[in-house]
């Protein structure tokens, strides 16, 4: 088969035509097909797909508009309050600890998905290379994804806590003085950071060795006979070829970041001086510490907001890339 | 071949499908008394006080209740501190909460202001002839007493107090403080031996500076609301306190990463010895544990810039709730339990200080020289989050109570904002927050 009829019949499958023949015009369909549309196949699939629908709308729809409604009135946990239309909105809007907060998240978030991409991406073109030990070192580098975050987050804080912990000493030997890395607020959301990107790394390294493995390994050989440089193949060849991957981890990982909760409460509390103080962990303490249901849920709704222009935009860079 | 005798038709599983589900839905949406109406037992939710021992103890006490005839028996159910208000609010709004619970401090006075709770007046009257109620510790009771009556009863207590490494300041050549001036000299002469006189937590999350820094205000004759339950931060008082602890800052007395501090970062300070002195939780020496616990020292309430003494303490407490299938059953429960409690201290379960006379005076639990001190000493002086204008919580203390607000409040202490800017801005969040 010649790649002329290879992509025609790609076309035809994409639109819908058999190899037999060019299949129904487009138009209105037969009237008689109209009127056979609900058979009783029909009726008994709906009926098997209906418990499952019925059960996703409770799990998903219901919280989201009793959320919504708690949004719109000036509640508490137990009782919704009186109707206040957007003035939650508006009043999240005015806080500064909002904007401080989405500061520290969009750094957070940029840094967790950048950072571990890069490190994943790596240490997954690492792992393709023949190394000693090769399956055991995948499975270490799992472990930061795998241990719970509560032990990790105790982990580096011990690690960095107190002038005793092992990196403090470690600078003070390097002549870096007394460094408070938790109690310095710059400092704390440099760790914060550098913690997610640990904890988030061998995700990335997952999604990209798979991507990676699908890579046709014949295509570098053909750029080196042309006379590719290592870096012209990683940029012009495997990161083009990954790209899907990519934009899917990215909106993955961006949800990740945003709506990360323990990572930033068990290592700071979002301190000192509200530096880590993130939009999710904003969300929580004002409704469950400060007991303003209405912000809280006004909080979640602009970052669930936010997240879906994010991940639009990042979708459509993958149907782009699968046009091109 | 042959089929079976119950083989169902697809229309008929269809059905069995979808009756089962409306079947569920509806006990689902049905589900009414928890503490409850329909249930036949006295629900009792209570928090993990202390170790695993505690629940499996507490758990053991409940169940061994034997109810008069005609009253409801009793059920046990421990609850996680994680999330807990989240628990109780939603299990109160679809009513299935408890009958009788512990919880947050504040929680009976939150929930009182809502319409949820049974008054304790009836139950506190019927104690005068049994003993309990002359049997608590002086002004306990009173915490809990607001215009429309008794919201919980007092069940055990919570403190900041000041604790010392004896050997340290042995070594130091400093004595116990007495005073504040005596206690920055211990400090000053501790730092010598680079030891950190002013021990502190100020972790956003979990750490408590903020309760002891309000203990320093109280201390002073000061605190956070006035009579009318209204903050009033911005007194003489209060800022001479800050200024105390601003003083233990600027002079090194503090370690400089405390702010970022949990109380378990503390507690390995204590126990590394780089902590010296400071004010902590009454189980401090068991927290720490090791070689420095045997060390630790509570001192004695210290007599401030004004001439007063005084401490923070938290009265946690028990409520009764008005879905109970019973309350004359809530009522019975609560005595019975209140007359068996006993082994949850004699036994060492970790929970807090007792609220009863009699459970501080036995054996047990005079074996505890600083147990003993604080309830001997600190308990007499010490008053709650409503210092100074009143002596019983009310519900707006909610938003002092561990809150964002006072742990910021904190936090802007401990990093060396002026006193009356903290206390300013503390100011201006508590009214925002406070609507009425």
């Amino acid at each position: 088969m010649t790649s002329t009829s290879i992509a025609e019949s790609v076309k035809r499958a994409r639109r819908g035509v058999g190899p037999a023949g060019a299949g129904r015009k487009p138009g209105p369909a037969p009237a008689g097909r109209a009127r056979k549309r609900f058979t009783p196949r029909t009726w008994t699939l709906i009926a098997f797909a209906a418990p499952s629908l019925i059960l996703l709308l409770l799990l998903n729809v219901y919280p989201l508009v009793y959320a919504l409604i708690q949004a719109l009135h000036d509640g508490t946990l137990l009782e919704t309050g009186p109707f206040v239309g957007l003035k939650n909105f508006g009043d999240v809007l005015a806080l500064p600890s909002f904007w401080s907060a989405t500061s520290f998240t969009v750094v957070f978030t940029v840094v967790g998905v950048f950072g571990s991409w890069l490190v994943g991406l790596a240490l997954s073109l690492l792992l393709r290379t023949h190394i000693p030990a090769g399956g055991l070192f995948k499975v270490l580098l799992l472990l930061p994804w795998i241990v719970p975050t509560v032990v990790s987050a105790t982990s580096w804080n011990w690690l960095v806590a107190t002038p005793q912990s092992p990196f403090p000493v470690i600078a003070e030997h390097l002549g870096f003085g007394n460094v408070l890395f938790l109690a310095d607020p710059m400092l704390a959301q440099v760790v914060v950071c550098l913690f997610k990107v640990w904890i988030s790394f061998p995700f990335m390294m997952m999604m990209m060795s798979s991507a990676l493995a699908s890579v046709d390994t014949n295509v570098y050989e053909a750029a080196k006979v042309d006379g590719a440089t290592g870096w012209q193949s990683f940029r012009l060849i495997t990161l083009p070829l990954i790209a899907r991957t990519t934009f899917v981890s990215w909106i993955l990982m961006t949800i990740f970041c945003v709506n990360d909760f323990p990572t930033i409460f068990l290592l700071t509390g979002g301190g000192p001086a509200h530096a880590t103080t993130s939009l999710v962990l904003l969300a929580y303490l004002t409704v469950f510490q400060n007991f303003q249901t209405g912000p809280g849920v006004a909080i979640a709704f602009l970052m669930t907001f936010v997240l879906v222009v994010i991940s639009v935009v990042l979708y459509r860079q993958i149907r782009k890339v699968n046009v091109e | 071949m042959e089929t079976s005798r119950f083989t169902t038709s697809r229309r008929g599983f269809l059905g069995l499908v979808g009756t089962s589900a409306a079947v569920a839905a509806l006990a689902a949406c049905s589900t009414g008394g928890g503490g409850g109406g329909a249930s036949s037992s006295l629900k009792f939710w209570n928090m993990p006080w202390g170790t695993p021992a505690f629940n499996t103890l507490d758990s053991k006490i409940t169940l061994g209740y034997k109810p008069e005839s005609g009253l409801p028996g009793a059920t046990y159910q421990a609850i996680q501190w994680a999330n807990f208000n989240q628990t109780f609010s939603s299990a109160l709004a679809s009513k299935t909460g408890p009958a009788i619970s512990s919880g947050g401090g504040t929680q009976a006075f939150q929930f009182a202001k809502q319409g949820f709770i049974a008054p304790a007046d009836g139950l506190i009257d019927s104690w005068k002839s049994n003993g309990i109620y002359d049997d608590f510790l002086p002004g306990v009771l009173d915490t809990m007493k607001t215009d429309a009556g008794y919201v919980a009863v007092p069940y055990n207590l919570d403190m900041r107090v000041n604790w010392y490494n004896k050997e340290l300041l042995e070594k130091a050549g400093a004595t116990p403080p007495t005073d504040w001036q005596s206690y920055l000299d211990a400090a000053a002469a501790l730092k010598k031996i680079d030891v950190y006189g002013f021990a502190a937590n100020g972790n956003a999350s979990g750490g408590n500076a903020f309760q002891m820094i309000v203990g320093l205000m109280i201390n002073n004759g000061g605190g956070i609301f006035d009579e009318e339950h209204k903050p009033n931060l911005v007194t003489a008082a209060n800022i001479e306190a800050l200024e105390f602890v601003r003083e233990n800052i600027s002079k090194g007395y503090m370690d400089p990463a405390a702010i970022s501090y949990t109380a378990t970062n503390a507690n390995s300070q204590w126990k590394a010895e780089k902590f010296g002195m400071g004010f902590d939780v009454p189980n401090l020496a068991a927290n720490v544990g090791g070689a420095s616990a045997s060390q630790l020292v509570v001192g004695d309430p210290l007599t401030s810039a004004s001439g007063k003494k005084g401490a923070l303490y938290f009265p946690n407490n028990i409520m009764m709730y008005k879905n109970t299938p019973s309350q004359k059953g809530s009522e019975a429960f609560m005595t019975y339990y209140y007359q068996n409690m006993k082994a949850l201290w004699t036994q060492n379960t970790g929970i807090g200080l007792p609220v009863l006379k009699s459970i501080a005076a036995t054996p047990e639990f005079q074996s505890d020289p600083n147990a003993v001190k604080i309830v001997k000493m600190w308990q007499p002086v010490a008053k709650t989050w409503a210092a100074p204008g009143g002596t019983a919580l009310f519900s707006n203390i909610s938003y002092v109570d561990s809150t964002p607000a006072i742990s910021d409040f904190g936090q802007n202490v401990l990093s060396g904002k002026s006193s009356k800017d903290a206390l300013t801005t503390f100011q201006a969040t508590l009214t925002s927050l406070i609507k009425d």
